[in-house]
């Protein structure tokens, strides 16, 4: 069986930006901030860990990573190939250098980017993640589906690994009422989301000493065929539309003392809150 | 020789239920607190011992070391199992811990002469309850108190948290009992001071177990003042204020029982009650009242010195009622294995050095600065910081400490986590002329830098080994670096 799994790195700091008006994340205006470390995006890296599991256990199994995003992703794309993946690839170019202030990335061009790249290769099953933490539409994975001609779900929180191989796959998907099981024929793509709780393994000490870095496919979008309006800004049909630093609530820090009042108070207060 | 072999010599030098083969207490026996997480999710990478074994007297642990000696079988002694630098970690396929479980006496305690002999295996706590009834105190009192035993604290030059009033183990230890790998037992002999020669008392304090096996110890007992304790505690607004306050109580003659700084991080999670975010200062005075008058003011002295750096006094109940839950029992250390089961996580990790006075906060900021700029893992700490909590007239320790979120594979954590940090920290310390080891040893992970710790002064420690244990049979690894070991450090 072979697995292909569409992965995105996004910035670990939900709490320095987050982006309204649009699908797509800013990487300058994120750049400008307090330099976040970039991450593999949770949904996604919940599609990936199904994917090694479904591995771990068939042999024949292989799994290819691909990813649309800065140069500057290439060592967590190589990490990934220390898990170890079979493949990776990583779509990059001018379209994602985070030093050209005009080149935007959107969640159209990336589905037909990845689409551009996936279509020459061969598999059964294309995972995704549901969202992305910088973005939040979950449209990438619904325009590269329709971009490839295939189904697609979003939101999977379970995949049955009994019946999960090349002709179908059995899979739970939640909404606010309840949980469905849908049948859905190969090839498809499927979109799990983190509350999936699939965990992907560690990469081990003796993985991380190795260099992989020549086993790493890196293209552009001009080798995939797309010409420069496609790739860039006049491609994209979404726009940032503001970005604003995400806060949190001041908690009303009380520190009590272990004493019959100090305990009187915490009870009070779990009453008045509605835990008691 | 093979390991039935082995167990066969044993049970017939000891008796059969003296040696103890259960492959969990066997599991056990291989690792200590350095690798306590790789070692609750069952990944440890090292051998197990053939056997550990309970000798009941000197002469029974001089056969066992003499067998183990002629058939180059590698000894690990052992008492209260709370090693934290790997000096229990085994790492020969053929290997005898010796515990100290039997040797659990206390064999006199002589107030007119003020000093206590017990066996190597009893525990601390026990001791200091024993000279509690009668209102005198070990005055040793390290965190874990409670579960260390007095062989094990003698050879790894513990010290405990009064330190700064009654001093290291080293100041305490009288005259004491040990067992060398020929089966010799010396008895050092117990006399207030005399100049015969080399102090050869210190060649067992601290050998960690890798020269002898220490059987009995005498050590120096003290009248216990309780109610004369006194506290002390101040928000400052950075570590320099800090060192600077202990540095002028100490330099001025007094000797408060605990004097320490704290680092905002660290401050923050032990004060939790009072710390805005700030450093703390702390100092408990204790003893005769006349001396505990004297030290209160001269720490109030130092402070109004000081106060520009000085933030606000916090209500001393605060430091005492702190001060009386530190300790770690045997509970508290089945917890944190029970949660490391469950959780990717655990109560974190220490590296304690020392310098003097002007060299420890240049190590301290040349430390912080160096983590947070070079180390790869910079993000997954939750914790950073330190404190000083043992000081002398000429300088202080650092107790660097920091917790991370573990990402990685549990067998992998030292090598990708704590170790990293701590060689940041030796590092640094060694760089500028202080002591890589304050006070938990050097155990097997920080052997690697036991030659630059030394320097040229290694002549002596390597003559030492040769002279005693010239088989190399003592807890091989620890202290001594080997290049056989070298698998289980990189
Ligand atoms: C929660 C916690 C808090 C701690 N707090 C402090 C502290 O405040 N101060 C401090 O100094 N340390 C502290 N430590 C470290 C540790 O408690 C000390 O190193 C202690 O002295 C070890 O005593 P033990 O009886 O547990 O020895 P073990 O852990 O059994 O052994 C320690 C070392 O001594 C050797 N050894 C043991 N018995 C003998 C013997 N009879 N003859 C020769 N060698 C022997 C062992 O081979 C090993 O190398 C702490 C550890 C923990 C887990």
């Amino acid at each position: 069986m072979k697995i292909i799994c569409a992965v995105k790195f996004v910035p670990d700091v939900d709490s320095v930006v987050n982006i309204v008006g649009t699908a797509t994340g800013d990487p300058e205006t994120i750049r400008t901030g307090r330099h976040p470390r970039m991450i593999l995006n949770p949904d996604d890296a919940c599609s990936l860990a199904f994917a090694l599991q479904v591995k771990a256990g068939n042999p024949g199994c292989s799994v290819e990573v691909v990813s649309a995003g800065p140069l500057s992703v290439r060592p967590h794309m190589e990490d990934l190939l220390r898990l170890p993946v079979d493949r990776a690839t990583l779509i990059s170019g001018r379209f994602f250098d985070e030093g050209n202030s005009s080149g935007r990335h959107n969640s159209s061009v990336t589905g037909d980017l990845l689409a551009g790249y996936i279509a020459d290769r061969p598999y059964d099953c294309l995972l995704t993640g549901t969202q992305t933490l910088d973005g939040g539409s979950a449209s990438v994975p619904v325009q590269l589906a329709e971009a490839l001609g295939l189904d697609q779900m979003l939101g999977i929180i379970r995949v049955d690994p009994h019946r999960f191989d090349t002709r179908r796959a059995v899979f739970e998907v939640a909404d606010d009422t309840r949980i469905t099981t849908y049948e859905m024929v190969m090839p498809c793509v499927l979109s799990l989301t983190r509350e999936s709780g699939y965990k992907l393994p560690y990469v081990k000490l003796t993985d991380m000493r190795r260099d992989v870095s020549d086993d790493l496919t890196v293209i552009t979008a001009e080798e995939l065929g797309f010409s420069e309006g496609e790739e860039g800004r006049t491609g994209s049909f979404t726009r940032v539309m503001n970005i604003y630093p995400k806060t949190y609530d001041e908690k009303d820090r009380h520190i009590v003392q272990n004493d019959e009042a100090g305990i009187t108070e915490v009870f009070d207060f779990l009453k008045a809150e509605g835990f008691l | 020789m093979d390991k039935n072999k082995i167990i066969e010599n044993l049970s017939g030098i000891l008796t059969p239920s003296q040696v103890n083969t259960d492959p969990e207490d066997l599991y056990d026996a291989s690792a200590d607190r350095y690798k306590k997480y790789a070692k609750v999710r069952r990944v440890l990478d090292v051998p197990m011992p053939a056997a550990i074994v309970y000798p009941k007297s000197a002469d029974e642990v001089g056969k066992v070391l003499s067998f183990c000696n002629e058939s180059g079988l590698n000894v690990i002694p052992r008492a209260g199992k709370t090693a934290t630098e790997g000096g229990l970690e085994n790492w020969k396929e053929n290997t005898v811990v010796i515990d100290a479980l039997h040797l659990n006496r206390i064999l006199n305690i002589d107030t007119y002469n003020m000093q206590a002999t017990v066996q190597a295996g009893v525990p601390l706590q026990q001791l200091e309850d024993e000279l509690r009834k009668n209102g005198f105190t070990a005055g040793h009192s390290p965190q874990s108190k409670p579960v260390a035993k007095l062989g094990g604290l003698v050879a790894t030059r513990s010290i405990g948290q009064f330190s700064t009033l009654y001093g290291g183990i080293e100041d305490m230890v009288v005259g004491l009992e040990c067992v060398f790998p020929s089966g010799h037992i010396s008895r050092i002999k117990n006399v207030a001071r005399r100049s015969g020669g080399p102090d050869i008392r210190h060649i067992a304090i601290g050998n960690e177990g890798a020269l002898c096996y220490i059987t009995e110890v005498t050590v120096k007992i003290f009248r216990f003042y309780p109610e004369n304790n006194r506290f002390y505690g101040y928000l400052i607004r950075d570590m320099e204020t800090g060192i600077q306050v202990l540095r002028e109580v100490m330099v001025n003659g007094f000797r408060p029982s605990v004097a320490r700084a704290y680092s905002e991080e660290d401050a923050a999670q032990h004060f939790y009650h009072f710390h805005k975010d700030k450093c703390v200062l702390l100092f408990m005075a204790e003893g005769p009242q006349g001396i505990v008058s004297a030290t209160c003011q001269a720490i109030e002295d130092a402070v109004e010195k000081f106060k520009t750096g000085v933030i606000e006094q916090v209500d001393g109940q605060l430091i005492e009622d702190w001060f009386n839950n530190l300790n770690w029992s045997q509970k508290d250390i089945d917890d944190e294995m029970e949660g490391m089961k469950q959780n990717d996580s655990h109560a974190g990790f220490t590296t304690e050095i020392s310098a003097d006075w002007e060299t420890i906060p240049k190590i301290y900021n040349n430390v912080m600065q160096r983590i947070r700029s070079e180390y790869p893992r910079a993000h997954d700490l939750t914790m950073l910081g330190g404190h000083s909590s043992h000081s002398y007239i000429n300088g202080t320790n650092m107790y660097f400490v920091y917790n991370y979120h573990i990402h990685c594979e549990p067998e992998d954590e030292m090598r990708v986590y704590h170790h990293p940090l701590q060689r940041i920290i030796v590092e640094e310390t060694l760089k500028l002329g202080g002591s890589m080891c304050h006070h938990h040893g050097i155990g097997k992970f920080r052997n690697e830098w036991t030659m630059d710790e030394h320097g040229s002064a290694y002549y002596m420690l390597e003559k030492l080994k040769e002279a005693f244990d010239p088989n190399g049979i003592m807890n091989f690894g620890t202290i001594y670096p080997q290049k056989e070991g070298e698998k289980y450090q990189q």
